[in-house]
């Protein structure tokens, strides 16, 4: 008969298999032109189930009710604060699934929260930064970019704290407006400038000429 | 002209020699999956089987105990001796020797686990299922599955091609000893990715080692098919040496399947190397003879591995969960187009 010495014998207890005091949240956002689409997963280990269980079921009755799981979204949307380009975004919830209450005891369950946000298409460089401070005491985040299915726009860089509960994301958007806003600029300007050198007194004759003529 | 016209033919050679040899193992598989089928009953059969484009069956598997995310087919623990070794040949014809073993040292962890909980019967190398999507054959696709708590094998039979991914190792303990040897299960994938983060100089370092904590799979169950943007340092940047020690830690994973299988996808992740990245979070040192308590990632065109250590109920050396992927390809779909 095979003699087993468990290592957790040697090494301390080694307790259950999964998790158990942190709330984690794990994020992916989904770049396209004009919109971004954020996916927050949030699982709660057991030992904080009763927590978060109690900001959901406000009325303690033992069950999550549609209402109270749409006010639950709400807030996990309103402590996320997006922000591009300085300007505070206002996302709006697409979806909001939930699992029973006997999956979030058991710590299998996992609530899956949907998001999207209108960005501006007129700038070629832009930054999409988000601060998630949803139970921020007992929380661990992860945060990361898909990568685009849009050919025409690239992820340039992330960025996050240690513990990626803020987290910016820089991408570029091929042939957006900054191209042809500061060009079409700096071309008209440029018109109106050889028009007034073209047209004033002090230009050659020729050129005068050549302007009223033609 | 003479040599090349021999190398030609050489190449020739070796590629229909290996597609023969991939054609024999599926042959094997096959068969070694109709004698398991041939000792069911009629009722054991229905529970074991599934249609091949069940999508509910193919995404049935987790790290977690069964208890907390209940799978389908049959338990190892409710098949006669007879059943359990017909079931064991065929995981064993689909799978490499050493990728066998690492199966079954995660299964055998469990038992220590459930030891160790005192006979808690979320754990344990009976409560492992196995499951048959669509019918075994050697042209058509079909899929086995076998997994529990800690273990997900989604293996992909398409004619002679064997895809592995997605596939979920965990280990928990991942330090054990059974008549005084010590097993670690994921002990490889540990050592040979610190060897790695070891062999980099200062400035590779610094872009392998992310500033951030990861504290979980970042592509776990149920994100298939998902990409998400690569960091750390990319192989471009390694040398040929610190490349071949990549090659080597990728092939804990992608050598796990049978050997004409995992020669044609390490083929595959070869041919992608260059752009394929490496990337570590948390601490990188190990106590000698312990695993690693730092996460790290490895991503190329055609896959994505995670190593993550839990710091769930204590020592994070003890508790690891991977993820094996294939975001272009997870459950064959490039190649059976279901």
């Amino acid at each position: 008969m095979k003699r087993i010495l468990a290592a957790g014998l040697l090494l301390g207890h080694l307790g259950f298999a999964h998790r158990l005091d942190e709330y984690l949240q794990s994020t992916l956002v989904s770049v396209e032109k004009g919109r971004a689409e954020l996916e927050v997963r949030l699982t709660p280990g057991v030992a904080i189930v009763p927590m978060v269980l109690a900001e959901i079921d406000r009325n303690g009755d033992g069950v999550m009710s549609e209402a109270e799981q749409r006010e639950y979204a709400d807030r996990v949307v309103r402590d996320l604060v997006v922000t591009a380009g300085g300007e505070r975004l206002t996302p709006r919830l697409v979806s909001a699934k939930f699992p029973t209450i006997e999956e979030m005891r058991d710590g299998s369950g996992e609530i899956l929260i949907e998001l999207e946000t209108v960005l501006r298409s007129d700038v070629r460089n832009r930054s999409l930064t988000f601060e998630n401070g949803h139970m921020r005491q007992i929380s661990a985040y992860l945060a990361n970019a898909l990568v685009p299915s849009d050919p025409g726009v690239r992820i340039a860089g992330q960025y996050r704290n240690s513990s990626q509960s803020v987290y910016r994301l820089d991408y570029v958007v091929a042939g957006a407006g900054s191209d042809w806003a500061v060009w079409g600029c700096a071309g008209a300007l440029g018109l109106l400038v050889l028009g007034r050198v073209v047209l004033s007194k002090r230009a050659p004759k020729f050129l005068r000429r050549a302007a009223l003529e033609g | 002209m003479k040599a090349t016209r021999a190398i030609r033919i050489a190449t020739l050679f070796c590629l229909s020699l290996t597609a023969a040899t991939a054609q024999q193992a599926t042959a094997k598989i096959v068969r070694a999956a109709n004698a398991f089928l041939g000792t069911l009953d009629a009722k054991q059969r229905q529970s074991v089987m599934f249609g091949f484009d069940d999508a509910k069956q193919r995404v049935r598997w987790s790290n977690l105990p069964v208890r907390m995310v209940p799978r389908a087919g049959l338990t190892m623990g409710e098949l006669s001796a007879e059943q359990r070794t017909a079931a064991f040949a065929l995981l064993s014809s689909m799978l490499s020797r050493r990728g066998y073993e690492k199966v079954q040292q995660i299964v055998e962890g469990d038992e220590v686990l459930k030891h160790n909980e005192r006979d808690n019967p979320m754990f344990g190398k009976d409560i492992f299922y196995m499951s048959i999507l669509g019918t075994p054959s050697e042209k058509e696709p079909w899929m086995l599955q076998f997994g529990g708590h800690h273990l997900a094998l989604n293996i992909t039979i398409a004619g002679e091609q064997g895809i592995l991914t997605p596939t979920l190792t965990g280990a928990q303990p991942a330090l054990y000893t059974i008549d005084g040897k010590t097993i670690r299960p994921l002990g490889q994938e540990s050592d040979k990715a610190l060897a790695l983060l070891n062999a980099l100089d200062e400035g590779q370092r610094k872009q392998a080692v992310l500033n951030y904590r990861v504290a979980d799979l970042v592509l776990g169950p149920g994100q298939d098919g998902k990409k998400i943007q690569p960091e750390g340092l990319k192989a471009s940047a390694m040398n040929s040496q610190q490349r071949t020690m990549l090659m080597d830690l990728i092939g804990e994973w992608a050598n796990i399947v049978h050997e004409s299988a995992a020669s044609a996808r390490m083929a595959q992740l070869k041919a992608g190397l260059e752009d394929t990245w490496f990337a570590w979070s948390g601490n990188t040192t190990a106590a000698p003879g312990h695993n690693i308590t730092g996460y790290y990632r490895i991503q190329g065109p055609n896959v994505v591995i995670e190593y993550a250590p839990q710091p769930l109920g204590g020592d994070p050396s003890l508790h690891v969960h991977t993820m094996y992927r294939d975001p272009t390809n997870d459950y064959g779909k490039k190649v059976t187009g279901k």
